[in-house]
């Protein structure tokens, strides 16, 4: 299997004030087509700032990452826009949807921005994949936290991205919605998707082929879960 | 698709906050109300007295006393005025019309005018038994009736043997003839103006009263101008009113008559006249002027509370972009470009300000239309003044949003959904 992500010693460093923080260390990591790999550590450790290099939302200090062969990791704004909506799907922990819109309008919002063939009708087949399609059109504000994360787990598949990135998809919801919308990101896995989830919790990494331990920016220990 | 989505998400943003939304358009609304307001006001009292004026006659020709002001101050002046001998100093009008000079324009060809009439007024003190009052007297010519549309109540008008007898009889407007009698059977009572007792011939029919009206018949009282002029102890008339054909043949009537006159005058340039004419086309030009002047003043003075409303806009543009961090993050996250973050809250600005537009140009006719109640004249809202307003406030909406909007789209997607 070709390697869909390739990070080859990457460092992040931030200025803050006068000091200097690397909050990535000489990072390299490579995950393959439809794996699903879960990033882990404690909050501090890095892996949020790893998240969002993964997710174009910021730019590496130093170091090369390879996405689908191509070399973005000295990208300007524009152009990193047009692959977040391209090639990545976001799911947040919170504020995943956009307030008093509706659900099919939420699944949509990607394609606003970008192209893909029959907008609607994709959006109305991945709402009834996640089983919100008896809601699709009720306003973001009168769902329940599961079916919010569903509905963001719809808007990431919404352009076919190459990777869906979860960030604490789970962190605002209880042990029995939890396991579901686990159950679901495995489900989509099966059918193709590549996921990298970031967590704190065991419980939830399990789900995943794969976990990256994270600690103080550098990579401790890769652990094979299959 | 994306356009569609952006006015969709805009109009809702607008609407989930229906009370602020409202004051903050309500400053747009009140500019461009007050815009469009005073520029219907402005061109309904124009109109009204440009009607004002052609009701006096689109044809009469004006001659009066004096030079105009600026040739009167200026050397010429002075030494036309040493010339001609005529009395007068500083500022004040000398006299320069006379008898002769009103019989000299029957010189003029009857193709070119048919009325010809000249006015000596004054003030006098009409006296009747214990009631003692000031009013205006005018000598006229018979024709001045005709010429200025004034009908009679009852009476008769004067004619050509009351002025030749220099007879003292006396026509009085509406509220005089009120002021000094109960009944309405008062012809051939008498009436003391001036020391001077008068038979009472007629009585006007009462005149609309106007705001623009330039003088009020209703409280004048008419005489034979001989009479009057006997009456002030004067040689000279204040003006003469020519009734022109047509108003094709005022241009050359007027130029007749400046010629019969300044022949009369013994004046060669036509500059160091002694005496001015007006048409009521060069009075109806000059008046547009003025009032357009004091319309676009006006609306200047309106047009601050517009740049008022706009700065409302930009404050609340502001807070809204910070309420909304989160979403800009998250549209960034899914792949909005920074042009596409700019051009939403660009729009969501200029559709604020569209609606106060919208809702102004309302306010504008509503602000017309009480006026046109309360005074006697209606405001006219043209559709300059709409597309104007229409204009103005999506300019309004660009210029105060964009500030907003770029603030909004270069915020950092990270640091925006972190946003608490």
């Amino acid at each position: 299997m070709s390697a869909l992500i390739d990070l080859k010693n990457i460092h992040k460093t931030y200025k803050n004030g006068g000091e200097l923080t690397h909050a990535l260390k000489n990072i390299d990591l490579t995950i393959d087509k439809g794996e699903f790999v879960a990033i882990m550590g404690p909050s501090g450790s890095g892996k949020s700032t790893l998240m969002n290099l993964l997710g174009l939302l910021d730019t590496p200090t130093n170091g090369t990452y390879i996405l689908n062969s191509k070399d973005v990791s000295k990208l300007k704004g524009r152009e990193l826009a047009r692959i977040r909506n391209k090639e990545i799907g976001f799911v947040f922990q919170q504020f995943n949807l956009l307030p008093r819109t509706t659900v099919l309008e939420n699944v949509l919002l990607p394609s606003i921005y970008g192209k893909v063939s029959n907008p609607s009708q994709r959006a109305e087949f991945l709402i009834e994949k996640v089983g919100l399609k008896d809601r699709k059109n009720h306003k973001s504000n009168e769902l329940s936290g599961g079916q919010v994360q569903r509905v963001a787990i719809a808007r990431a598949l919404m352009m076919q991205p190459s990777i869906i990135l979860a960030d604490e998809p789970t962190g605002n919801l209880d042990s029995k919605k939890s396991n579901e919308i686990m159950q679901l990101f495995q489900e989509i896995n099966k059918e193709g998707a590549t996921i990298v989830l970031i967590t704190h919790e065991d419980e939830i990494a399990k789900y995943a082929d794969r976990i990256i331990h994270v600690k103080d920016g550098e990579v401790t220990n890769i652990e094979n879960n299959k | 698709m994306k356009l569609y989505s952006i006015l969709k998400q805009s109009f809702r943003s607008i609407l989930s906050n229906k009370g602020r939304s409202f004051l903050t358009v309500l400053g747009v609304i009140i500019g461009i109300g007050s815009v469009i307001g005073l520029i219907a006001l402005g061109n309904g009292v124009q109109a009204s007295i440009t009607d004002q004026i052609s009701g006096l006659g689109s044809t009469n020709i004006t001659v009066m006393s004096g030079s105009s002001l600026a040739s009167r101050v200026s050397e010429n002046g002075v030494s036309q005025r040493q010339q001609t001998g005529t009395p007068g100093a500083g500022l004040s009008t000398p006299q320069t019309l006379t008898k002769e000079d009103l019989q000299s324009l029957d010189q003029v060809s009857t193709d070119l005018v048919k009325n010809i009439s000249g006015t000596v007024s004054s003030n006098a003190i009409f006296k009747l038994d214990a009631i003692e009052e000031r009013f205006n007297v005018a000598g006229v010519s018979p024709r001045y009736f005709q010429i200025n549309d004034l009908p009679l109540s009852g009476g008769k008008y004067l004619d050509l043997d009351d002025i030749d007898r220099n007879d003292n009889v006396i026509i009085l407007g509406d509220s005089i003839a009120h002021e000094f009698f109960d009944s309405t059977d008062i012809i051939d009572k008498t009436i003391t103006v001036q020391n001077t007792e008068f038979t009472i011939i007629g009585v006007l029919a009462k005149k609309e009263e106007s705001n623009f009206s330039f003088n009020n018949p209703n409280s004048e009282a008419f005489i034979p101008d001989f009479t009057a002029l006997s009456l002030f102890k004067t040689n000279y008339y204040n003006s003469f009113t020519v009734q022109a054909v047509t108003s094709d043949t005022v241009e050359q009537a007027k130029s007749q008559i400046e010629d019969i006159i300044l022949k009369n005058h013994n004046i060669e340039d036509k500059s160091l006249a002694d005496f001015s004419l007006t048409t009521a086309g060069e009075l109806l030009s000059t008046v547009s002027q003025i009032t357009g002047v004091l319309t676009s003043l006006l609306a200047g003075i309106a047009a601050i509370s517009l740049l008022v409303g706009g700065i409302g806009i930009m404050n609340i543009m502001l807070v809204s972009v910070t309420e909304r961090t989160r979403e800009i993050g998250l549209r960034k996250a899914v792949g909005a470009q920074t042009t596409d973050i700019l051009i939403q809250f660009l729009i969501e600005a200029v559709i604020l300000t569209l609606l106060g537009g919208i809702f102004g140009i309302l306010l504008g006719y509503a602000i017309s239309i009480g006026a046109s109640r309360l005074l006697d004249f209606s405001g006219v809202v043209t559709m300059d003044a709409i597309l104007l307003a229409v204009g103005v406030s999506s300019l309004i909406g660009i210029i105060f949003g964009i500030y907003p909007a770029a603030k909004a789209a270069r915020l950092n997607p990270i640091d925006a959904l972190r946003y608490e």
